[in-house]
Parts: structure tokens; sequence; C-alpha cells
């Protein structure tokens, strides 16, 4: 999950992310989209690769890639969560100061 | 469900078997905020003071303390900054409020954030991918941000 936030973060990634969900695109066919180069591209759609947000295909000696938003719902079930997490985080680490005060050895 | 108005507000109480002033401390001081929320805090308790929470990789929380009474009641505003994944929480608009009331030995803590855009608030200037991540910010602040078409396949 932590890799898949990392990858979103770069708003570069997001763009190419939004460039290949309806279909597949090759590194310099999504070069021609944005103001960076070519090996930039590549840097990019191998951190959306290893977080698991594009899927790569050889065609010939093409490679395609293509958005795989399934590798999002990690993410999706973390931040639904997400106010209710840190306030039980809140509780746990308040409980645990506040025993640590009171001198408890419990 | 329908999306009626513009904003949403999420609405949380939960008792802590701590003193207001223990929880307090967990509010605005920055080393035990990371405790339970964020990697890395910057936090100003007065009003106009900086709210600026690292909340995870990337994604920056921020905002303004608006009133600062411990240990009872503290309101600053919230939102993503530019840069995160989100475009229509910015900073400033949205505003969490929490308040602390003694209970015996311990405290119940009333939670709201408020001014969250709705879905329908949401649709209306986001799409494709930034849609989608425009509803994994708002399901982050805790609001509802519907069934997701993505997840269910229902996305033409």
């Amino acid at each position: 999950m932590e890799a898949a936030l990392k990858a979103i973060a770069a708003p570069h990634r997001r763009q190419i992310l939004t460039l290949v969900r309806d279909g597949e695109l090759s590194a310099g066919e999504i070069a021609t989209h944005f103001d960076v180069t070519r090996p930039a591209v590549s840097q990019h759609l191998n951190v959306l690769k290893e977080a698991g947000l594009v899927n790569e295909r050889r065609n010939g000696t093409r490679r395609l890639y293509r958005a795989r938003p399934e590798g999002l719902v990690p993410i999706k079930s973390f931040l639904e969560g997400f106010w209710d997490e840190r306030l039980e985080g809140l509780k746990r680490e308040a409980e645990r100061e506040e025993r640590k005060k009171r001198g408890s050895n419990d | 469900m329908e999306a009626t108005t513009e904003s949403t507000a999420v609405q949380r109480e939960l008792t802590i078997d701590a003193s207001p002033d223990t929880v307090w401390e967990f509010l605005v001081d920055p080393e035990k905020a990371i405790r339970w929320m964020g990697l890395d805090a910057s936090l100003d308790a007065r009003p106009g003071g900086t709210y600026r929470v690292e909340v995870i990789p990337g994604n920056i929380a921020s905002g303004e303390f608006v009133e600062v009474d411990p240990p009872r009641r503290l309101v600053h505003t919230w939102g993503w900054e530019p840069g995160g994944m989100s475009k229509s929480v910015l900073p400033g608009s949205s505003t969490i409020e929490i308040e602390l009331v003694p209970a015996g030995d311990g405290t119940t803590l009333r939670f709201t954030h408020r001014g969250l855009p709705s879905e329908e608030a949401v649709q209306s200037h986001a799409h494709g991918w930034d849609h989608y991540f425009e509803r994994l910010a708002i399901a982050a602040a805790g609001g509802d941000p519907g069934a997701d078409p993505w997840l269910t396949g229902d996305m033409t």
C-alpha cells in the first residue's frame, strides 16, 4: 500500500494513469503527452508497475501499458476508515500516557 | 444515498480513559500528535497558528487554528495541500472541531469535521482518475463518497 501511495503522490504519474486507463499505450506514446524525457516516463512506469497500478504487456518489440485500478483497493480500504482509525489511535495513546502519569503497574 | 447539500459533516464520539489534560496534549503537542496521526506534524496551537500534518506520504493536511481553549475545545481548518491526491478539499475549506468533556476519571471526545464537499459537488469538477482521487480524499476525511463505480465495474 505504501508503494501505491507514493506512486500516486506524483502528479505526472497520476496523469499517466489517466492516459492508460481506457487503453494500452507504449512509453513513447505516453511521452508525447508530456514535457518530460522518455527515460523519465519509463522511470514513472516502473514505479507504477512495481506498485501494481499498471500492467505491462509485450507485443513484439513493444511494451504496452494499461492501468490496473484494482491496485488502488488497499489504499481505498485504508482511507475509508481514516478518522475511525486515527481516533482509536488517539484513545490508545492518551490512555497509555495516562497510565504512565498515574504510575499504574498494570 | 442522496447527496442534496453542497457539503457534508462527519461526527464521531468516543470515551477515553484519560483526563482532558492528557488528551489535549495529544491534540496540540507535535511529538504526541504523530503518535496517532501522520508522519510529521507542525502545530502552533493559538488562534491564527499553523496546523500542518503529513498524513500519508506525499499528502499533507494543513489549516489554521481558530479556537484554542485548553483542555475543552479546539477548532482548526483542514484541507489537503496541492501536490497530493486531492484538488477539492483545499486547506481552509473544511473545519475540524474537537470538544473534550470530563466524564468521571476520563474524557468524552466529540469530533466534528464539517465543510467536506458532497459527492455531487465533487463530481461537477472532477473526472476519471481525478474523480477517483477525490473520492479517496473524501473517504480519508471520514466522508462517505458513495458506491464506487470503478470497483464495482459500473463505470462506462
